[in-house]
């Protein structure tokens, strides 16, 4: 690797950031010439009419399905990486991921129960079933937070155990469920397996402002997280109120979490590797580190989708899928790059 | 459960006050879906003059200017209604699982089953009408709403009485009434020569309608309320799952031996592949009445499973299958 | 000055520290020892206010830790703990820099003052060349005075250590403990030094305390607390005990020849 990528850290992820929603928005089952792109785009800045020499579809196709989800799968692979790299900065584990604690099954068990009570796609303004998957992980972590608990302290081992053991719960109850409902298990799989069907601005506009207040706090714990990469101990005699710190810290990376699982179901891998990747090249430093990872996270989230909404055109692929199969070997090959540095 | 402690009950009922208040907070939603919606009266059927208002299998009132001519099927059943009573010209795209008639096949593909719908492939079609089912999960008939699509969904037919109104329905949408009026006397009078010949039938086989044997002790089949079973009654038979309780139903093969059925009607075979040869190597199943009797048929699943004209098709192979002596 | 009163800590039923009452004065270091599971790291921990007390108190230059907050209290108290498990990433600068946490926000902004107070004390230490080096790549004395230097860098006029010359080799022992000898005239700091070693405690300390089932059994000079009557007791095994050859201090030789596990 070049020297200069890795001395320009933000510069080379807003880029590849920016490359990526340009690709995202050009790119989709529907060939839309780039000329028309431009001047479907242009056409929308105030004070800018042009004539339409483009057919009406295009424009809604672009305006209408591809900016929203574009924008809603960069918001979600920001708020997955930053959560990431949250929880493998309070567990001080490597293997952490923003679904270490239940948010995702209880993500999963509260959409479940609203679709087998069969609720609505929309009421009233309202996205019911996103609505019902944010309760459901709020519950679940509130749940594993009261049990794991001790005193004052949230001793990290427990707090794992526990949240693998209401996961598991959460899970099997989840199947229980879709088992009973199977009129709904078509819409169930089809949210589990992390889409995004719902089109317009709505649904990225319902989850901006608590992305964006999570990922916001988590930002500015940088230092908190690097002192207590030290463990609680230290960290408290260093100073930081170590068990303040960790719940806040949790509670925003969760209710992130949340928010991205709500609206896009089950994404998996983004979360447990783009924090790595962006260890291995700029280093620990949370400071660095979640930022980092909110581009990161975009970027690469926005390049899956590309994939999955374009490798098999007209059939559009689960971008869970696609997440775990491009992620992996890219991974292993930043990681031989790295040449066995510390980077952990 | 000592974790489930007061000061835990306090924490979930203050988190619980917090989300309603959120859930109120966020209900400010100022972009509404653009639903082409009238405030008529509603009435099961309009007149077929323009403008058409329906109300549809969801409750919603649908309202079309004209007839359809650019018309999207969701759903295999809808697309072989809409090729049966003539409208398949008028059809611009369908799903990828329909497959009947042949013409359809030609027809533009959306995509569907677990994987999305291509909307972007939908919205390019420009249709005028999108025609769903009761399987359309109902965030995709959202998303095509708010992209100004005029949706209408059918709802599943539980009775041949309410399949002959979805076909006047789609009639009525595509300006095809005459064409369905016919089609639906047709099926009609089928159906009553099924009755009336049956009806010297001495007897009712107990029938049980496989739906998937994934697991041979514990094979799936349909319940009350289900169109399968209505089938069953129409054609003489009796549904061993109508005693149980569910849509669809796992039964134990205890049960099934302990009830041990007339007749076995593999509908698994269409998709799975399965035949009488590979249920007699069933291990517990060869002692089964149906079994050593040779009354183990394959069925063409589609017929059945598919509301749509061939379930009369269905209605009279499987009348056939149970009361065989009378159909010479 | 450190001042421990009465300091009682209980894990349940169990009591690890029993009405342990202690002082360190400016420029002074005092050497904690006595047998495994005595209650060396949890006085430690007590003190640093990482678990709590049943009762007692905590001094320092006459002000009483409690309700203290955790950075307040982390600019009168530091601990060195051992060099164990560091994370490997950050630099040895890095490091020492974290040392400015009482004083830094939520953000952690550093001002000149902390870069300067940092440096400072990795120069005192004798780190400056590695100062980009990361941590994992320091051998165990290296990493045991980066953890010093950022006890340091908090400025705290006490300073705890937790049995730090333990994995040191002869080198490294004599190194480190002879830099905190040198720490403690030139800063004035009180210094409470958990040790297993007793010969270094000797040595190294000016007074010692005998630390046995979370009680204090003997406190006062080397001289009149390594004695075989204490140490035999103790230890459960004869002992011998000699003066330093060259600075007379006591120098403890263990005579466990025939000791069998059934004792």
């Amino acid at each position: 690797m070049k020297i200069g990528f890795r001395n320009h850290p933000f510069l080379v992820n807003l880029s590849l950031l920016a490359a990526a929603l340009l690709l995202s928005a050009a790119a989709g089952p529907v060939f839309i010439p780039p000329g028309a792109v431009s001047r479907i785009l242009a056409d929308q800045l105030p004070g800018i009419a042009l004539q339409q020499d483009w057919p009406q579809a295009f424009e809604t196709i672009l305006l209408r399905i591809r900016l929203p989800h574009t924008a809603l799968m960069a918001l979600a692979g920001a708020a997955l990486a930053s959560s990431g790299a949250a929880y493998q900065g309070v567990f001080r584990n490597p293997l952490a991921d923003p679904y270490l604690i239940g948010v995702a099954s209880g993500a999963g068990l509260g959409a479940v129960i609203a679709m087998s009570i069969r609720w609505p796609a929309e009421w009233r303004g309202l996205y019911p079933i996103p609505l019902a998957a944010f309760i459901g992980a709020v519950l679940t972590i509130a749940l594993v937070y009261s049990i794991a608990r001790v005193g004052q302290t949230l001793p990290t081992t427990t707090l794992i155990l526990a949240g693998v053991a209401v996961s598991s719960f959460a899970t099997s109850l989840t199947s229980f469920l879709m088992f009973r409902s199977t009129s709904e298990l078509r819409r169930a799989i089809g949210w589990m397996l992390g889409s995004s069907v719902l089109t317009g601005w709505e649904p990225f506009l319902a989850a901006l402002p608590y992305a964006v207040i999570g990922m916001g706090a988590l930002v500015i714990s940088g230092h908190a997280l690097n002192v207590l990469q030290y463990g609680e101990e230290q960290a408290q005699q260093l100073g930081l109120s170590a068990e303040r710190a960790k719940a806040l810290i949790l509670v925003a990376a969760s209710l992130t979490t949340a928010t991205a699982v709500a609206f896009t179901g089950i994404i998996g891998f983004v979360g447990l590797i783009v924090p790595h990747f962006v260890r291995i090249l700029w280093g620990g430093d949370y400071r660095r580190l979640l930022p980092l990872s909110i581009l990161g996270g975009a970027w690469f989230l926005l390049m899956a989708d590309l994939l999955a909404r374009t490798l098999l055109a007209p059939q559009v692929l689960p971008v869970g899928i696609v997440t775990a199969l491009a992620g992996a070997p890219f991974f292993l090959w930043v990681l031989r790059s790295a040449k066995g540095q510390a980077f952990w | 459960m000592d974790f489930i402690t007061k000061e835990l009950m306090t924490k979930i009922q203050w988190l619980a006050a917090v989300l309603v208040c959120t859930i109120l907070l966020s209900s400010c939603n100022t972009l509404s879906p653009t639903q082409i919606v009238t405030k008529s009266a509603t009435s099961a059927i309009g007149p077929t003059i323009a403008p058409i208002v329906i109300v549809d299998g969801l409750g919603h009132e649908i309202t079309l200017k004209k007839t359809a001519q650019r018309i999207l099927s969701l759903a295999p059943s809808n697309t072989e209604i809409l090729f049966a009573i003539g409208a398949g010209d008028q059809v611009v795209g369908r799903d990828s699982f329909s497959d009947y008639p042949q013409e359809a096949l030609a027809l533009s593909d959306v995509g569907g089953g677990f994987g999305e719908l291509n909307t972007e492939a939908i919205v390019s079609l420009q249709p005028d009408l999108v025609l769903a089912a009761e399987i359309t999960p109902p965030e995709q008939i959202l998303a095509l709403e708010n992209l100004g699509m005029t949706v209408f969904a059918l709802k599943n037919p539980v009775e041949f009485e309410e399949l002959f109104n979805n076909l006047k329905t789609v009639g009525v949408l595509t300006g095809r009434e005459s064409e369905a009026q016919i089609l639906s006397d047709a099926l009609l009078s089928r159906l009553q020569v099924v009755e009336s010949t049956i009806s010297a039938a001495n007897g009712h086989p107990l029938v049980f309608y496989e739906l998937d044997v994934t697991d041979p002790n514990a094979p799936w089949t349909s319940g009350p309320g289900t169109f399968i079973d209505t089938m069953i009654r129409r054609a003489g038979g009796e549904n061993l799952g109508s005693a149980l309780q569910g849509f669809w139903i796992q039964v134990s093969l205890e049960e099934l031996i302990r009830l041990d059925p007339d007749v076995i009607i593999l509908g698994d075979y269409t998709l799975g592949g399965v035949t009488p040869e590979m249920v007699a190597q069933r291990v517990g199943w060869e002692g089964l009445k149906a079994v050593k009797e040779g009354h183990v048929y394959i069925f063409d699943d589609n017929l059945v499973s598919r509301p749509g004209p061939r379930l009369l098709d269905g209605l009279e192979a499987m009348a056939r299958l149970l009361h065989p002596e009378l159909f010479k | 000055m450190l001042e421990i009163n009465s300091l009682t800590v209980n894990f349940g039923k169990f009591t690890a520290l029993d009405k342990v009452t202690l002082d360190v004065n400016p420029g002074e270091v005092l050497a904690i020892i006595g047998p495994n599971g005595a209650g060396k790291s949890t006085l430690i921990r007590a003190a640093s206010g990482v678990i709590p007390s049943r009762s007692g108190s905590i001094c320092i230059g006459g002000q009483d830790m409690k309700g203290l907050s955790t950075s307040e209290r982390a600019r009168y108290l530091a601990v060195v703990p051992q060099a164990r498990s560091l994370p490997p990433a950050f630099t040895v600068y890095q490091t020492i820099l974290l040392g400015r946490t009482p004083y830094l926000g939520w953000l952690g902004q550093t001002k000149a003052q902390d870069h300067f107070l940092a440096q400072q004390s990795l120069e005192r230490v004798e780190l400056g060349k590695l100062a980009e080096r990361r941590v994992s790549e320091l051998s165990g004395g290296e990493q045991q005075r980066v953890l010093l230097a950022r006890a340091l860098a908090q400025g705290a006029e006490v300073l705890l250590l937790d049995e730090p010359t333990t994995h040191l080799d002869l080198h490294y022992q004599a190194l480190l403990l002879n830099l905190i000898r040198r720490l403690v005239s030139e800063n004035n700091l009180s210094v409470m030094m958990a040790l297993h070693d007793l010969n270094l405690a000797g040595l190294y300390a000016d007074r010692v305390a005998l630390l046995v089932g979370g009680k204090i059994q003997a406190s006062g000079s080397a001289k009149e607390v390594l004695t075989e009557k204490n140490l035999a007791g103790v230890y459960n095994m004869p002992v011998h005990v000699i003066p330093h050859p060259e600075y007379g201090t006591p120098l403890i030789l263990p005579d466990g020849h025939g000791m069998t596990v059934s004792h």
